[in-house]
């Protein structure tokens, strides 16, 4: 663990599903507190990419650091508490249909051992940075996508993880509420999260003055900032 | 995991899959119910058999005109035997008078007869573990051999019955409370892992933000230990109602079931027997599953 290194490292990363090449020797930092954005076509790999940084898959070759924690080497017992320090917002929201919004948010922080106490007042915070306090009894099926990708948002948040990945965050969104969110990151940002947001929606980073990296095919092809 | 979470997921987990979990819950009592009768069954031979030592004896026959010296010598060498618990010199005057007193209504037996036709003899009482076909043999084969002894008698054939009526209970009980623990260890085993694939996508997102193995194994956990506890309970509820609603009943017109016996420890414990092979069945499961 190198406490002073890049919150988020890939070293010559290779990924591969049955002979098909998902990711191919990718070498990239990102920098503690950065925000950054991946963009591609469809297919291109960054669902795969963030699924490598939080440890959902991983990787044929090379290595990745994540927090000073080598992914690699990682004892399956560590994976859990190296994920505590990432939030992630899941294309497909990953939300619980038997749980209502609150329930759903505090999860993140029940698995985190937080008291009842605090899990009320943070999950209440998290769901008033969203704008759905007022949605707190809901269920996920009863709210609009946009609303569910908020709830998704606010789940991501609420244990201020120190790293936050977000996967097409604003694919189901109208324009004014991707620009809500975003906003969102931006604050979150502001407080010191490293933020990944992997999207093909060049609205979202043009003018950001962010680095952006373009994958195409499982290759990096390009870094900019824009 | 703070552990009123885990309970609380448990307990949604039960009522969510109340179906499941009510049939796991019955097929546990209906074992823990067969275990207990047969435990019934064994518990009551066990206390009727209990005392028949200290009423068992072995007769050993004496030859005729024995002198009072040689007779002690007899007594003496029956006395030394580590199975033997008391002897009693029975004089064949004393016999005699006991077999005309026992045929008090029925003297016409004994016509005819002028001479008393009865040995001396001694009674042998048993010590509580020499009983057992094999032991009794062996000590009646040991007396027959001391110099005076004409004849030894015992119940061979009782104690050979009684000893595989005891054997054969027990083994038949040992083996179907196996085979039922077996059983129920199964249902457990296999009520967590419907409930554990029923739910694979919110452990998957439990996992995803960060659940320890702890954290997705306790409720799992919790539920098996319920569903065990609560067919030990009804189990229990069952023998109770067995109990004063059959037996107490029964025993009214039939004397037989005044001397049932329940082993109220043993069954008193049916919860907790419960519990034990539930956490068992969900531990297997879930060391089994990948996750």
């Amino acid at each position: 663990m190198d406490p002073d290194g890049p919150m988020i490292h890939f070293q010559n990363v290779s990924k591969e599903y049955e002979n098909l090449t998902a990711l191919h020797d990718l070498t990239f930092s990102v920098e503690k507190g950065e925000m950054v954005f991946l963009t591609g076509p469809s297919g291109s790999g960054k669902t795969t990419l963030l699924r490598l940084i939080y440890l959902a898959e991983l990787p044929d070759h090379g290595s990745i650091s994540i927090a000073g924690w080598e992914a690699t080497t990682l004892r399956e017992a560590s994976i859990p508490f190296v994920r505590r320090n990432i939030g992630v917002v899941f294309q497909d929201f990953r939300l619980l249909d038997n749980r209502n919004v609150f329930e759903n948010v505090s999860l993140a922080l029940r698995i985190r051992g937080v008291g009842e106490r605090e899990v009320k007042s943070r999950v209440a915070d998290a769901l008033k940075t969203v704008n759905l306090r007022h949605k707190a009894d809901s269920y996920p099926r009863r709210l609009s996508g946009g609303e569910q990708q908020r709830v998704v948002i606010a789940r991501a948040i609420v244990a201020e993880p120190t790293v936050l990945l977000a996967d097409e965050p604003t694919g189901n969104l109208d324009p004014e509420t991707a620009e809500g969110v975003m906003r969102t990151f931006k604050d979150i940002h502001a407080k010191g999260t490293t933020i990944v947001v992997a999207t093909h929606n060049r609205e979202l980073y043009r003018n950001s003055g962010k680095r952006v990296f373009r994958l195409n095919a499982g290759s990096l092809v390009g870094e900019e900032v824009c | 995991m703070t552990a009123p979470y885990a309970f609380k997921l448990a307990l949604q987990s039960l009522r969510k899959d109340k179906w499941i979990n009510l049939l796991s819950m019955l097929t546990i009592f209906a074992g823990l119910f067969i275990i207990s009768l047969s435990y019934l069954v064994l518990y009551n031979v066990e206390a009727a058999t209990r005392n028949l030592p200290e009423k068992f004896s072995l007769v050993v026959y004496l030859e005729d005109n024995l002198p009072r010296e040689k007779i002690s010598e007899v007594i003496a060498s029956v006395k030394s035997m580590r199975e033997v618990a008391s002897v009693t010199y029975i004089s064949k005057e004393e016999a005699f008078r006991e077999l005309k007193a026992t045929l008090k209504n029925s003297q016409y037996v004994l016509e005819g007869i002028d001479d008393n036709p009865l040995p001396d003899s001694l009674e042998v009482k048993l010590r509580r573990d020499a009983m057992g076909s094999e032991p009794v043999r062996q000590l009646a084969e040991t007396a027959k051999k001391i110099k005076g002894v004409s004849e030894v008698d015992y119940g061979e054939k009782f104690l050979s019955i009684l000893h595989d009526i005891k054997n054969g209970v027990r083994i038949v009980g040992i083996i179907l409370a196996a085979i039922l623990s077996t059983g129920i260890v199964f249902v457990c085993y296999s009520t967590v892992k419907i409930l554990f694939y029923r739910r694979n996508d919110e452990i998957e997102t439990f996992k995803l933000l960060g659940a320890t193995k702890g954290f997705i194994r306790a409720p799992f956990l919790i539920e098996g230990a319920a569903i065990g506890t609560s067919g030990g309970i009804t189990s229990l509820v069952a023998l109770y109602l067995l109990q004063h609603l059959v037996i107490f009943r029964m025993a009214v017109s039939v004397p037989v079931f005044r001397t049932v016996l329940f082993p109220a420890d043993f069954f008193l414990s049916l919860p907790l027997i419960g519990m034990f092979l539930g956490i068992s069945g969900a531990v297997i499961a879930l060391g089994r599953l990948k996750y």
